[in-house]
């Protein structure tokens, strides 16, 4: 919104003050001002001419030659405008002059004629964009020579305001609300435009109704007669311009003129038009249309209000007039429409109606129903002064709730001390006069009971929704005051440790281990998830029982490919791997980016299930913590504190009693590697690769419970889809069992303590061929709360061992079931009877497995049924000496009788080994 | 004395010759040893002729002992030298040696990345806690009370029309704002206390290089007795300074949020041109940062505070613009596209 300082100044003496500096002080303390315009700056040289004769230009078609009266001479200059003609009175700018809009005037030629000058449009004085023809002096007065910016008030100063910074202020909508400011601020007082002397009549201008249903609070009417509709003074129109409001006649000029002053937007019917001279507001009928003033036809419905006639429909409520009832050339009567309308509703209908106007974005702001009554007077007035043959022929009618009940004054219980502590001040700085002052220049009603105690009544304006409270009355006097006087204060600070929940360190840790540790790259995605991707990749996520799992749906989504929550992490992360692989990566990997590791930690989103809802009791209703506790005490004590409209909202919380949905903290985890070829949908991945980025996978999940000081994580095949290993525990919220993307045969649960907190799966063979780059993905998918409340392994500081280990390595040749972790379990077992301390880890495993899918009991078909090598490293210890060559064959003989026991190794293998 | 050179002279200064020889030709330690091996070891040509010893005249033996002893004494000096000489030559050769090329770029350590999100928000947690702030986490999937209610914004509010707000099915929506954890930190901590609550909001409206659907903010709250304007005015030019580890002047303009009264924008010192003005503070030298104010009273009632004992300031940072300002980002869309490389531009000092 622009606010035009000649206008505030009309309103305010603000004599000696500049209004470019001012504008600092006024953003600090009323609204922010975003730019500030200098109308009119470079137009010194401009003059006032008159047209004395026209005649055609010899050489060209559409330009004409005026003869322009100066005063002290008669120039001819070149003019292609249309609307040229005798007797105007235009603008005339000489040579050497380089107006606003950029266009430098020359002595020169225009096609041959020579023209020192020119008649300039309002585009090229730079007041407005309008170009069509010249700017016509009408209602001037001025000697022709006589300086336009002399003749016509056109120099201005606008501070363009920040409409976000005002919404809350629908006093601040129009001029005077803007220049009762500037007085407190100044300490002037404010100079109140007219409404004195009108003759209203007794008759009714209209038969008028307002249904009680209605959005309208109040509805004022009154009727004209005599008007003669013509072009407003030049003055009015360059005022109107310069504000952004395009001039269109004195009759409507004269509404828009009284909204910019008061807010208050107005509405003029044609009176001949008003059929059968009957005016109710009331809802509109399902169905009934109306074509506005802009021509196009609107569909209603029963949330709009309408302004109707006998017939029908003429006006849209707050958000602009119908077309069947405008001001045209030859209107003579005109009624008046000075209302006030519902701010919820007038949005909702101009936003449903994509039709924000200078009056709903007014109306929206739920304004005053005073200022409608001060705005018909403010329009008599005007319309008056604009169309002086024009009579008053009525009363002014007023009806509607606010005038049948009209509401009790917000009147403010406080005290002086309470004032000031808020802010910080003591007596001396915010005296008790200062504060009257500054309170009665905003026309707040200041009465002081005793020396402290203030009643404050609240001027209808501010009433309402902006001021009701002490804190509003805080705000008023601090920014007249102005917060940058107030001193800061250093809080008292109580010296206590602040609580940190164990969640924060935890995400710390672990995005470490993450980023640090593994080499992986974190990412930050969005809680939606692709249902397309999901679609052609085939992702959904069941349960134990196959059935899918549900997920929680956005009411309203900003795109159909976009609806719902994400319950797993992975599924985004999947996505993301699938686009990072088509890119490319930096390719600093090593992997000249045909891979890619990342991970994100966040929620995820499970709905509860509510029959189930005795087995969670924690759960979060949504409620305040009172009202969620079931103690019947504090919930009473609880809401008596409250006043009505939290306590409202309490209650239908409590009536409806959702629970919030679990949000698990996860953190997912996908390593993937592109592949070449693949075809038809189906892509295969060397049973290496496979193996390796399973592995990275699962040392990323050991680094994390290490780093977490968690027990090693405990991997396990699901014994049937669904179905946790046995020994294994869940709880709410965990990890779903069965994603999408879960390979039946290659993947494995995370236990941890014996709790369910994940799963780590190379993609299904499906997955695999869906995505739009052949790769082989990881996915790791882990629940930081339930890994959070498992207990953690205490870290000690033992002494290193004294005395050196003793290592050696042995390769096994094992069947393809063979499991590393039994393996591993049983040699550790054989090799500890034998020596004091001996660590066991798998050094390397090789397969010797036909690439590309052979079959897996004979891979490599040459009948050897035991195709996978593992080598162990055993590094023995002794706590009291070192090693000696007899205790190093002790463990090995150990560990090669129980190798030549496990069924899963080549038999004979072991006396092999030892000849 | 005997005058006339024994048969053995010869093979001992034939030994010697040849020792002497090889041992001045051995150019490296390693040929020295072999060198030293086949003079010196068991089967080495000086041992050979100390075993001969027996086999001479009782009377030849002393002579011939002093003879060989001298030998060997003479082969192991000379290769000690020997050694000398080519362990220095060694070092001096490298040492003159300047070949090396002292300008080649480092192999990179498998390090990962962390998303610039999380190394702000961490940052700032790290900056809160040491001025003792708790730390909270709070759901993203909120109640309708705790986000709007709660916090004084009435049913006729525009932020709760559908255009602001994801709604779910399941009537609740997605926090707009962390300002939705405010009343559940009133009722988890005792007063007085001091917290933030960092994390992802979400707005419904369309996206852009400026505008996004989801974003990440950090909400501060501090609640005890007789709090002023002139405590926030402090507190957040004390804690400006620490998040942007420079001296930050701050000044309030007033601004309406329901849930602060009275309520204010902060406007920081420009951090590009320091006050005099230049294009990114629009010539002004201010540029606005964040939302805050004074606890709104029915807010404290909400979380079970009596305003007339408990007053609070409360600010909202935008985590992802402070994210963009500090690194140069200039579309929001960056922050949560999913692009591995737009992070690999950030380092996991986390």
């Amino acid at each position: 919104m622009f606010v035009s300082w000649n206008w505030i100044s009309e309103l305010v003496d603000t004599t000696g003050v500049d209004p470019k500096a001012f504008a600092d002080r006024f953003t600090l303390a009323v609204a922010e001002i975003e730019g500030v315009v200098d109308v009119a700056a470079g137009l010194d040289q401009v003059v006032v001419a008159d047209v004395v004769a026209v005649s055609p230009h010899p050489n060209a078609d559409k330009l004409r030659l005026a003869d322009c009266d100066l005063g002290h001479a008669t120039v001819r200059v070149v003019c292609g405008a249309p609307d040229l003609r005798v007797g105007m009175r235009v603008p005339f700018v000489p040579p050497g002059v380089t107006l606003p809009s950029g266009i430098e005037v020359r002595h020169g030629e225009v096609r041959g004629v020579p023209s020192p000058g020119m008649l300039a449009s309002e585009a090229d004085l730079g007041l407005s964009e309008e170009h069509a023809g010249l700017l016509e002096l009408h209602g001037c007065d001025a000697a022709p020579g006589t300086p336009l910016c002399d003749a016509v008030p056109i120099r201005d100063v606008l501070y363009e305001i920040d409409n976000k910074s005002i919404t809350h202020r629908p006093d601040l909508w129009g001029h005077l609300g803007m220049a009762r400011e500037v007085a407190a601020l100044l300490d002037r007082p404010l100079l109140r435009p007219s409404t004195e002397g009108l003759a209203f009549t007794d008759a009714d201008p209209v038969s008028l109704g307002v249904s009680p249903f209605s959005a309208c609070r109040r509805y004022l009417c009154a009727r004209f007669e005599g008007v003669v509709v013509a072009p407003s003074p030049v003055a009015v129109r360059l005022r109107l311009r310069s504000l952004g409001v395009r001039p269109i006649s004195n009759v409507v000029d004269a509404t828009n003129l009284v909204m910019l002053e008061t807010g208050n937007p107005l509405h003029a019917f044609d009176a001949r038009h008003v059929r059968g001279d009957a005016i109710t507001v009331r809802q509109a009928v399902e169905g009934e249309t109306l074509v506005t003033l802009d021509g196009v036809s609107r569909g209603l419905t029963s949330a709009d209000c309408v302004i109707v006639d006998e017939v029908g429909p003429v006006a849209l409520a707050g958000v602009m007039g119908g077309a069947n009832s405008e001001i045209s050339g030859d209107t003579t009567a005109v009624v008046l429409e000075a209302a006030s309308f519902d701010g919820a509703a007038v949005r909702k209908t101009a936003s449903r109606l994509g039709m924000r106007t200078e009056s709903s974005a007014r109306f929206e702001k739920h304004l005053d129903p005073e200022t409608a009554h001060l705005a018909a007077l403010r329009f008599a007035h005007v319309l008056l002064r604009l169309s002086p043959g024009s009579q008053l022929v009525s009363r002014l009618a007023d009806v509607g709730r606010h005038v049948d009940a009209p509401p009790q004054a917000t009147q403010i219980h406080t005290r002086r001390s309470y004032l000031r502590s808020r802010l910080g001040l003591d007596a001396t700085q915010l005296t008790d006069a200062w504060m009257d002052r500054a309170l009665t220049a905003l026309e707040f009603d200041v009465q002081g009971p005793d020396e402290d105690a203030l009643v404050v009544t609240v001027p209808s304006f501010r009433a309402g929704r902006d001021v009701g409270i002490a804190e509003d009355l805080v705000e008023e006097l601090g920014r007249v005051y102005g917060y940058d006087h107030i001193p800061s204060q250093a809080p008292r600070v109580a010296a206590r440790p602040p609580f940190v929940p164990p969640s924060k360190p935890q995400d710390r840790r672990a995005r470490a281990a993450m980023a640090l540790g593994c080499g992986l790259t974190e990412l930050v995605l969005y809680s939606f998830e692709s249902e397309s991707f999901r679609e052609r990749v085939g992702l959904q996520e069941r349960g134990a029982d196959g059935d899918v799992l549900p997920r929680e749906v956005l009411r309203n989504h900003l795109s159909s490919d976009m609806t719902h929550m994400r319950r797993l992490l992975s599924n985004n992360l999947l996505a993301a791997t699938e686009r990072n692989l088509l890119h490319g990566t930096r390719a600093a990997d090593g992997h000249k980016g045909t891979r890619v590791g990342l991970f994100e930690l966040g929620r995820a989103f499970v709905p509860v299930d509510l029959p189930r809802e005795a087995d969670h009791p924690a759960v979060d209703w949504g409620l305040p913590a009172p009202m969620a506790s079931g103690d019947a005490a504090s919930q009473t004590a609880y809401l008596a504190n409250l006043n009505d409209v939290l306590r409202e909202g309490v209650q239908s919380a409590v009536a409806t009693k959702r629970p919030l949905p679990w949000q698990p903290r996860r953190l997912a985890i996908a390593i993937g590697e592109r592949l070449g070829g693949g075809q038809d949908g189906l892509v295969q991945a060397p049973r290496s690769l496979s193996v390796a980025l399973y592995r990275e996978a699962v040392g990323a999940v050991e680094s994390l419970c290490a780093q977490l000081q968690r027990p090693a994580p405990q991997l396990a095949r699901q014994p049937e889809p669904g179905v946790l290993p046995s020994g294994v525990t869940s709880g709410p919220g965990a990890v779903d069992l069965r994603p999408a993307w879960l390979h039946p045969a290659r993947h494995a649960t995370v236990a941890v303590a014996g709790r369910y907190v994940g799963l780590i799966s190379l993609v299904h063979p499906e997955v695999r061929g869906a995505l739009e780059v052949p790769a082989e993905v990881v996915l790791v998918e882990l629940d930081l709360d339930a890994l959070l409340s498992v207990d953690t392994v205490a870290e000690r500081g033992e002494a290193p061992a004294r005395f050196p280990p003793s290592a050696f390595d042995l390769t096994l040749p094992c069947q393809l079931s063979a499991r590393a972790a039994a393996l591993t379990g049983a040699l550790h077992a054989a090799a500890a009877a034998a020596v004091d301390d001996v660590d066991v880890d798998v050094r390397w495993v090789s397969e010797f497995v036909a690439e590309a899918g052979g079959a897996a009991a004979d891979p490599t078909g040459d009948g050897d049924p035991f195709p996978r090598a593992m080598t162990f490293r055993f590094t023995s210890r002794r706590a009291a000496g070192s090693l000696t060559d007899d205790d190093v064959r002790a463990v090995r003989a150990a560990v090669l009788r129980c190798a030549a026991e496990q069924a899963s190794v080549r038999p004979g293998w072991a006396a092999e080994v030892d000849a | 004395m005997s005058t006339e050179t024994p048969a053995w002279q010869a093979d001992i200064d034939a030994t010697a010759a040849a020792s002497l020889a090889a041992i001045a030709a051995a150019q490296d330690l390693a040929t020295l040893r072999e060198v030293e091996v086949a003079a010196l070891g068991r089967k080495g040509s000086v041992t050979a002729l100390t075993k001969r010893t027996g086999q001479l005249d009782k009377s030849e033996r002393r002579a011939y002992g002093a003879a060989s002893g001298g030998l060997r004494k003479q082969v192991q000096q000379a290769i000690a030298a020997r050694r000398d000489a080519i362990r220095q030559a060694t070092v001096d050769a490298e040492l003159a040696d300047l070949s090396f090329d002292e300008t080649l770029p480092g192999t990179e350590p498998a390090g990962g990345h962390v998303h610039p999100l999380s190394r702000v928000q961490l940052e700032l947690e790290e900056v809160f806690t040491s001025m003792g702030f708790a730390v909270l986490d709070y759901p993203e999937i909120e109640s309708e009370f705790d986000n709007f209610e709660a916090l004084n914004i009435p049913g006729w509010h525009p932020a709760r029309d559908m255009q602001d707000t994801f709604w779910l099915e399941s009537g609740h929506l997605l926090r707009t704002h962390t300002s939705a954890g405010q009343v559940r930190a009133m009722h988890q901590l005792e007063p007085p206390f001091r917290a933030i609550f960092p994390g992802k909001v979400y707005r419904y409206e369309s996206t852009d290089a400026s505008h996004e659907h989801t974003f990440h903010q950090l909400e501060g709250l501090m609640i005890d007795r007789h709090v002023s304007v002139g405590h926030l005015l402090d507190s957040m030019r004390t804690l400006l300074s620490a998040i942007f580890r420079r001296d930050v002047q701050v000044r309030l303009r007033p601004g309406y949020f329901p849930f602060v009264e009275p309520g204010f924008e902060l406007d920081i010192s420009c951090q590009v041109c320091g006050g005099p003005g230049c294009s990114v503070c629009k010539h002004t030298g201010w540029v606005e940062l964040l939302p805050c104010g004074l606890v709104h009273p029915n807010v404290l009632r909400a979380g079970g505070l009596d305003p007339d004992e408990w007053q609070g300031w409360a600010f909202g940072l935008g985590l992802s613009r402070l994210v963009m300002m500090r690194y140069g980002v200039s579309d929001i869309r960056l922050l949560l596209g999913g692009d591995a490389r737009f992070v690999e531009g950030f380092h996991a000092g986390a």
